[in-house]
């Protein structure tokens, strides 16, 4: 196996690491925090994370400290808003599961992060969202802060800076859609998850209304290593424009499935044949999708490429949520697409037509090609319908199935083939 | 309708004024609450939990009854004593997790979606769990199986039925 990079795993891959806080300060943790709060301004640490060039790993690689320098720069006194900060615990981008293993397995490094967020932002009542369906994730998480407030590094007046910060786990009820960030702070509110149109941005109004930053579990559990080892340490990992490590789901044909961490950039070839152990059964590879159900598939005689968010991009697909799925010779892609599909259509809001209708009748194109009943003109229909659910839509999740699906025909155009009409 | 006749025990109360207190307004804590309904009532929301929520965060009982429907594990029929999920997602349902669904439907005598006459085994199919690096795999209640055969399956629903009898 080739060697990890560990900056967010380090603690996790040490033998017998607990996760709880004495072990967490044991390794340094809780450093980082006490230098913002009693050595920082909070535009110091915006500029550092700045510095930096770390872009957030939910999905979109939007760089994170020019995110946080949005928000208001006024402190929110008693006649203003208050500021929020959200973690991004719904993780629920088919194929992806690091966000699982760090909140189970070193809780205290992404909540240290979200720590600092706040104080950069001046929040001083932080949510994290984790998915319903993950009540041991929320049980690991609600320890860990309970630790914290006994600590009495949560509270009123931390360490004597006269700072107060509240943080609350707010479990999801099982919608993917609700990891789209409009949505998830709509579902915060006590809503349905739909999301909203932009502007307003949630630096503006988010959260009840409020100036809110939405921030991914691995991005904030990046920030401790960027205060205490400085934004220079941090971008000596990885590419120019895609700096630091990641943390790699793989999954599907593989022989060792999980979740490894490695520089931004490395060898996506390498990922699957010197960290997966390659395709299962010494089989071949024929396909692989790169960054969770929403990027487009990639063929095998495509994947000798970087792996970071442009080159995947100029590649023509996305890193997305860094979840790689395998899938060896002998897969049908027009079952993978009917899996794909299936679920867009289960999570679609049915917020906006092109989704709503485009995802249901794309998955009875789909289903006919399963019973053997398609035919060049239902191909190009399929292909056509998913270009019609592209730019039409509130948020980005008709964009992605459109180009899932799209990916699909023009990948593999002769599985669909072997099901037509005889 | 049933309004008024179901209620927290104060235990219970006590522990809906602390959810609150972590929230600008109480309706911001609609989700935690309505599981918390769940958790008291046998894993469903029974009749009259929706007023009753609606009444206790102030709204009304069509916002409450829009995020029930809304979200996939809010559920308005009694489970099954064992509550089977199984991921069919991508990847897992390449991995295994097609054929386990399959097999449980024969086995159990149900489909997705469906309990047992006896109440004590209800099955649902549902997404990306973030575990698929353990396809396939199966939750009871709340107890994730793991890389499961047909066999293990085989066995499990015979030693639970036993332990029934
Ligand atoms: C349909 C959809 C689902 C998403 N699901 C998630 C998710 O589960 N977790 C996540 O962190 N981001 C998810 N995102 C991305 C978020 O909208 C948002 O970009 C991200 O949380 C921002 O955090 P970051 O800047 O730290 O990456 C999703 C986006 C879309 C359009
Ligand atoms: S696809 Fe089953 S857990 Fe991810």
């Amino acid at each position: 196996m080739a060697e990890e990079k560990l900056l967010l795993l380090k603690n996790i891959r040490q033998q017998g690491y607990g996760g709880d806080y004495a072990s967490y300060k044991k390794t340094g943790g809780g450093a980082a925090f006490k230098k913002a709060l009693t050595g920082m301004t909070p535009a110091e640490v915006i500029e550092t994370v700045k510095e930096s060039g770390l872009r957030g790993r939910g999905g979109a690689g939007f760089p994170c400290g020019v995110k946080w320098s949005f928000m208001p720069k006024d402190l929110p006194g008693p006649d203003q808003k208050p500021h929020y900060l959200v973690c991004n615990a719904d993780e629920a981008e088919p194929g992806t599961l690091k966000d699982h293993v760090l909140m189970l397995g070193d809780p205290h490094m992404f909540i240290e992060g979200m720590m600092i967020g706040c104080y950069a932002m001046r929040s001083t009542h932080g949510y994290i969202y984790i998915r319903g369906e993950s009540p041991h994730a929320i049980r690991r998480v609600q320890a860990a802060i309970d630790e914290l407030y006994k600590a009495k590094l949560l509270g009123k007046n931390i360490l004597g800076s006269g700072v107060q910060l509240d943080l609350t786990v707010h479990p999801g009820a099982g919608a993917y859609i609700c990891g789209e960030e409009t949505a998830m702070l709509d579902s915060l509110e006590g809503k349905r998850g739909l999301p909203r149109s932009k502007p307003p941005f949630p630096a503006q109004s988010g959260f009840n209304a409020c100036p809110t930053t939405v921030n991914n579990v691995e991005t904030l559990a990046n920030i401790p290593f960027i205060l205490t080892e400085g934004p220079k340490a941090f971008a000596a990992f990885g590419s120019e424009n895609n700096t630091g490590t990641q943390a790699v789901s793989i999954s599907g044909h593989v022989e060792k499935p999980g979740v490894y961490e490695m520089d931004m950039g490395h060898n996506l070839k390498s990922i699957l044949e010197d960290f997966a152990g390659g395709v299962r059964g010494g089989k071949k590879l024929k396909a692989l999708i790169p960054g969770g159900a929403s990027a487009p598939v990639m063929r095998a005689d495509e994947i000798d490429v970087p792996y970071d968010f442009d080159s995947l991009m100029k590649a023509g697909t996305m890193r997305g949520s860094a979840a790689i799925m395998v899938f060896d010779e002998d897969t049908d892609m027009v079952e993978v697409a009917n899996r794909t599909i299936r679920f867009f259509n289960h999570e679609s809001c049915g917020q906006c037509t092109p989704c709503r209708e485009g995802t249901f009748w794309i998955k009875n194109m789909i289903r006919q090609f399963g019973d053997d009943a398609g035919d060049e003109a239902l191909l190009s229909l399929v292909h056509r319908a998913a270009g019609n659910i592209i730019g039409t839509t509130i948020c980005a999740f008709g964009d992605a199935v459109g180009g899932a699906l799209q990916g699909f025909v023009q990948k593999f155009p002769e599985d669909f083939r072997n099901h037509f009409q005889s | 309708m049933r309004l008024g006749t179901v209620r927290f025990s104060e235990a219970v109360l006590k522990e809906v004024e602390a959810l609150f207190a972590r929230y600008p307004v109480k309706v911001n804590a609609l989700l935690p609450l309505l599981h918390m309904a769940q958790r008291e009532n046998g894993g469903w929301l029974q009749p009259g939990w929706d007023s009753y929520i609606a009444e206790l965060c102030g709204t009304t009982l069509n916002h409450v009854r829009g995020v029930i429907t809304f979200y996939n594990m809010y559920r308005t029929s009694a489970p099954g004593k064992y509550h089977i999920m199984v991921c069919t997602c991508l990847p897992c349902g390449l991995c295994g997790g097609a054929e386990v669904m399959e097999h449980l439907e024969k086995r159990l005598g149900i489909h997705a979606g469906e309990t047992t006459g006896d109440g004590m085994f209800s099955l649902e199919e549902v997404q990306c769990l973030a575990a698929c690096d353990q396809a396939p795999l199966m939750v009871v209640n709340e107890d994730m199986q793991k890389r499961i055969t047909l066999e293990q399956i085989d066995r499990w629903v015979e030693d639970t039925r036993a332990k029934k009898a």
